[in-house]
């Protein structure tokens, strides 16, 4: 009996000794601590990637090329943008990265007089060197040190010769462009345009519509309208391919049309996918991302002055909906 | 300092320590989470401060582009201060997490502060335009501040998540442990004050118990406290205490015994001297009487008086003498003999009496007139009464250390509570007048004290069977056998 109430006594007050000191290490453990400031070490450049399209498939790429480089080479690099192509935002930013004095800037071009502004004037007399990627502005009108990304006179090429590859060297061909009449997709109709004049029976309508959808719809309509017997259409805003695709599936089937566009929309790949899309120019944004800050830190560290002006082209290649099945 | 008070003492000091490391490790703690709650505070004042601080300054610029007056510019001054001032607080704020945005955060307030510069100095040049357009981007900057304080602020509270966490699970934690501390707390208190109470109380009670069987009168019981204070002292003298009356009691009831048998041997030597001084009335009167009537008859021829005469004589000088002194067994045998004689000469046939005595054994000691009574009762009670009297053996046989005497007759035997009265050594009721003057008691009393132990004697009788006194007499009667036996009591 006596030895039971020692055991039991013993039990109960090893246990509570258990307890209380485990909880006692929770309470006492101080493993949380505050964040410590980072040592001397600091990055060598501060970078800024800066773009319209956040959250895009094919901008997540770049950010991640870019952000992968410049861990290798020690620099710090921060994403920022706005969502959808909200240009005041993105304007707004780019200021900020200048006010900021930040060591580089590389951003998605945009072809319109504000971001001219920021980068020639502002920029400028910040001394921060801008590169553009992806999508261009000439450097005349930018001051940019070098353009990274593809070749978009050359993807118009590429796409017009698909087009003639694929419905023959008659038939009539609609193309749909931006009404901002950026300069990258300026160049990309140059291109086509410098395949398809060689074929005289090849008729081509350019229109041109902004990125809202209502607009889309309306001018796809209109042009259908116009030329119902149109076998082909080329989405040079990668961004109205969805909703010119919709428009058209309304009327009749989308399949015996050949359609085309771009990767650098977030429903390109979807749209080639389902086979609404005949063919797509995918670009290599990941590689694009890396060499712009590849060159970004060159530039700044002075091992290759000057950049190249008329930029550095990464790959560009033809996905077709049939390969892709 | 002594056991009981040391005991408190400890039990004292032990819980004022527990409540010591109890608080301290509190008041510790608190503190802690008062310096952790301040760092993350400051951090925020921080960033407002930058905030407020740089619309002070867009404000006062504003102010003074439009009435330039030392004021305004003072004013100006002053929040430009401010804000640099805020800045360098900044800095500390650095952390992996918010690095780059920190950064960026300080190069704005340098260009907001550049920028207010650049349109006083417009201002000054009198090129109010471009001081106008320094202005505007100095307010947009300001903005730009504002919302990169709220992204910091943001960023803060992401990094810092697992902390502030940390600190809630931390709080919740807290109180479990008060509990467990409680519970832990209270179960050894009471752990240890049931052990330190029972350390107080159980030689207490011990103590109790020993008092109270002392005053029973149980003196042999040894009091045993095991404990380290006052009381396991007081216990020993106790303890002393109980062993020195007890021997005092022994002490007192040897000397009562010693008494008691000097009393019975005095009482004795009384009885004794009393009768040998009845018998004494004149006894070498007598003595001298008989002599002359045995050598008178000797004369006259009677040979056999005369003998008789000289017998009798001879065991009345044996009776006055001996009594009080040791003898050896011959001499006892040989007065023995001389009392058979005169015996015989009374109960002429009727008396048969056989002796079978080993000679060599007639050495050793006894009382004086110890086997004559024994002889005596027998012939008293066996022969006497009987028409045709009787039969009595005599034997002397040598054993390993002992002698064994034994008288045996053939009369009706002794009653079993004669024999126990006898050997109780419990008084008799008288017996006839016409014995020597000593009875079996007498004679059985005094072989015990001589001897020292109470096997010296044995009677075995039944009715119609006859009674058979055996004596074992010692060989070697040691000096101090006497004392020895007087002690037990």
């Amino acid at each position: 009996m006596r030895k039971t109430v020692i055991l039991l006594l013993g039990l109960a007050g090893v246990a509570l000794f258990y307890f209380t000191f485990v909880s006692a290490g929770k309470v006492f453990r101080s493993d949380w601590q505050l964040p410590q400031s980072p040592g001397e070490k600091q990055a060598r450049y501060r970078l800024v990637l800066i773009t319209q399209e956040l959250e895009t498939p094919f901008w997540g790429k770049v950010g991640a090329g870019a952000l992968e480089e410049a861990e290798r080479v020690g620099a710090s690099i921060e994403v920022w943008g706005s969502y959808g192509k909200n240009r005041e935002d993105f304007l707004k930013k780019i200021e900020i990265a200048i006010d900021s004095k930040v060591d580089g800037i590389i951003v998605q071009g945009l072809d319109a007089e504000e971001f001219k502004q920021l980068t020639k004037v502002k920029a400028a007399f910040y001394g921060i060197p801008i590169v553009t990627v992806a999508n261009d502005v000439p450097m005349a009108d930018s001051l940019r040190r070098t353009y990274v990304g593809s070749n978009q006179y050359l993807a118009g090429q590429l796409i017009a010769r698909q087009l003639l590859s694929d419905m023959g060297s008659t038939g009539k061909v609609v193309l749909l462009g931006d009404s901002r009449r950026e300069y990258y997709q300026q160049q990309r109709i140059n291109g086509i345009y410098d395949v398809l004049k060689e074929y005289p029976n090849v008729l081509t309508e350019y229109a041109e519509t902004t990125d809202a959808r209502e607009q889309v719809i309306s001018a796809t309509q209109d042009l259908m309208n116009r030329l119902p017997d149109v076998q082909a259409f080329v989405a040079v805003n990668a961004n109205t391919a969805e909703a010119m695709i919709q428009e058209i599936g309304r009327r009749s089937r989308v399949e015996p049309y050949h359609i085309y566009s771009f990767d650098d929309s977030h429903d390109s790949m979807s749209l080639l996918k389902q086979g609404k899309l005949d063919g797509v120019i995918e670009q290599s944004p990941e590689t694009m991302g890396r060499i712009s800050v590849n060159l970004m830190t060159e530039w700044l560290s002075g091992e290759t002055v000057p950049l190249d002006s008329n930029g550095y082209f990464t790959e560009i290649r033809m996905l077709k909906a049939a390969d892709e099945r | 300092m002594n056991g009981i008070q040391k005991k408190i003492w400890t039990l004292a000091a032990v819980v004022l320590f527990i409540m010591a490391a109890i608080w301290i490790a509190l008041t510790y703690y608190n503190q802690k989470t008062q310096d952790q709650y301040n760092d993350i505070l400051q951090r925020y004042l921080r960033m407002n401060e930058v905030t407020t601080a740089s619309q002070q300054t867009v404000t006062s610029l504003n102010n003074y582009l439009l009435s330039p007056s030392r004021d305004n510019l003072s004013q100006l001054e002053q929040s430009k201060e401010k804000l640099r001032k805020a800045r360098i607080d900044v800095i500390e704020l650095r952390n992996p997490g918010n690095e780059f945005a920190l950064t960026n955060y300080m190069n704005l307030i340098d260009s907001l502060v550049e920028t207010t510069e650049r349109s006083l100095t417009f201002q000054s040049e009198k090129e109010t335009e471009a001081s106008g357009n320094a202005f505007s981007e100095a307010d947009r900057i300001s903005k730009y501040i504002s919302e990169m304080s709220l992204t910091l602020l943001d960023a803060e509270l992401k990094t810092y998540d697992r902390f502030y966490r940390g600190i809630i699970e931390q709080s919740a934690e807290l109180k479990k442990l008060g509990i467990w501390l409680l519970l832990l707390i209270t179960f050894l208190l009471l752990l240890f004050t049931y052990a330190f109470s029972l350390s107080i109380t159980r030689p207490v009670l011990k103590l109790t118990q020993a008092a109270k069987e002392l005053s029973r009168g149980r003196f042999d019981l040894r009091i045993e406290v095991e404990s380290n204070d006052e009381i396991s002292f007081l216990a020993k003298m106790f303890d002393r205490m109980r062993i020195n009356i007890n021997n005092l009691i022994s002490e007192i009831q040897q000397k009562a015994q010693l008494e008691n048998e000097l009393q019975q041997s005095k009482l004795l030597l009384q009885e004794s001297q009393l009768r040998s001084l009845q018998s004494q009335i004149n006894p070498h009167f007598l003595f001298n009487t008989l002599n002359t009537l045995s050598k008178k008859a000797y004369l006259e021829g009677s040979e056999e008086t005369s003998d008789l005469l000289a017998s009798v004589a001879a065991l009345l000088r044996y009776n006055l003498k001996r009594l009080d002194r040791s003898v050896t067994l011959y001499d006892e045998v040989r007065v023995l003999r001389q009392y058979v004689e005169i015996q015989k000469a009374r109960f002429t046939e009727r008396l048969r009496f056989h002796t079978d005595i080993d000679e060599s054994c007639l050495y050793v000691q006894l009382p004086g007139l110890t086997l004559q009574p024994i002889v005596e009762n027998a012939v008293i009670y066996a022969i006497e009464p009987e028409e045709d009297g009787g039969e009595i053996w005599f034997r002397i046989v040598d054993g390993a250390d002992r002698v064994t005497v034994e008288i045996e007759d053939d009369g009706p035997g002794m009653a079993e509570e004669r024999i126990r009265q006898i050997l109780e050594e419990r008084p008799v009721e008288s017996e006839g007048g016409h014995t020597t003057g000593i009875g079996l008691g007498n004679v059985v009393r005094r072989l015990r004290l001589f001897y020292g132990c109470d096997d010296v004697i044995a009677i075995e009788s039944g009715r119609e069977r006859g009674t058979k006194v055996r004596l074992s007499i010692p060989k070697a009667r040691e000096s101090g056998k006497h004392d020895q036996a007087s002690d037990r009591g």
